[in-house]
């Protein structure tokens, strides 16, 4: 099943590079950045993924949070990884930050040319 | 009523921001026993704000908070996380987690995990009043713009 979604991360991650090439509107760029900084999310919190044996059979691991009367190690023995959770969630911090520059820089570029055509943002004016 | 949206957005909006703020909270508060956790918490509080400066635009909005109030609130929220690191060295360290030394609480109650829940609060309020401040700066952008009314938005279409 976690093939699966590998494939899917992978095939987001080119659908973003194909916006950013292919796309000549900055707010199409932008999103299909934004795609790529998403894609790299999934497969990092993928990597943290596992399955666990259960009363003998094959289940998805659990979220890692302790719940009530359980041990440490029972909660290991059935968690996922939770540092590459916790690493995600930085990164989408910076990705929110990434976000708000490139808008802003995407606002001042259509204040000064009145376009978000990227064939139209060509040469010095005003 | 010019700025804004239809009234249909604006009743809908005046329906539900008030209890997404509160999921907001609520994520925020149970952060250390469930899902969740400040950043989050404050990510869906600012969705309420930016919700009401969509539907009912950026000058109704102002009357409820500022781009000055968010600053401050910014800043608070930066502060009151230091301080409660700072607080940790009554007991002996930076970070030091000095509720847990007085009563830990038990495990999966809301008031668990001594320091956890207060830092969870500040982050809630620097990630909201950051986030609202920002959608608000980058709403101003558009009011300023020299010739904003006969500009023809383009799509980049490839041709």
């Amino acid at each position: 099943m976690s093939t699966g979604i590998y494939i899917l991360a992978f095939a987001v991650l080119l659908a973003g590079l194909y916006a950013m090439v292919a796309k000549k509107n900055i707010v199409k760029i932008i999103v299909g950045l934004l795609a790529i900084d998403y894609a790299l999310n999934l497969m990092l919190v993928l990597v943290g993924y596992r399955e666990v044996v259960r009363a003998g059979c094959r289940e998805s691991g659990l979220p890692p949070i302790l719940a009530e009367g359980q041990t440490p190690a029972q909660l290991a023995a059935m968690a996922v990884d939770p540092l590459p959770q916790a690493m995600v969630l930085t990164s989408i911090v910076i990705g929110l930050g990434l976000t708000a520059l490139m808008v802003a820089m995407g606002i001042r570029l259509y204040e000064r040319y009145g376009t978000f055509d990227t064939n139209r943002i060509r040469r010095l004016r005003g | 009523m010019s700025e804004g949206m239809t009234p249909i957005v604006k009743n809908t909006a005046r329906l539900i921001s008030g209890f997404i703020a509160v999921f907001g909270i609520y994520i925020a508060l149970t952060g250390h026993i469930s899902p969740g956790g400040g950043f989050a918490g404050g990510v869906i509080l600012a969705a309420a704000a930016v919700l009401i400066v969509l539907a009912f635009g950026r000058s109704t909005a102002e009357r409820i908070f500022t781009p000055s109030q968010c600053h401050l609130w910014d800043a608070a929220g930066a502060g009151l996380f230091l301080v409660v690191a700072m607080l940790g060295y009554f007991s002996g360290g930076f970070f030091v987690n000095f509720i847990a030394h007085i009563s830990k609480g038990q495990v999966g109650k809301l008031f668990s995990g001594g320091t956890i829940l207060v830092s969870n609060l500040c982050i809630l309020i620097k990630v909201a009043a950051g986030l609202a401040g920002a959608f608000l700066a980058l709403s101003a952008f558009r009011r300023q713009g020299v010739d904003a009314a006969d500009i023809v938005v383009e799509g980049g279409q490839a041709a």
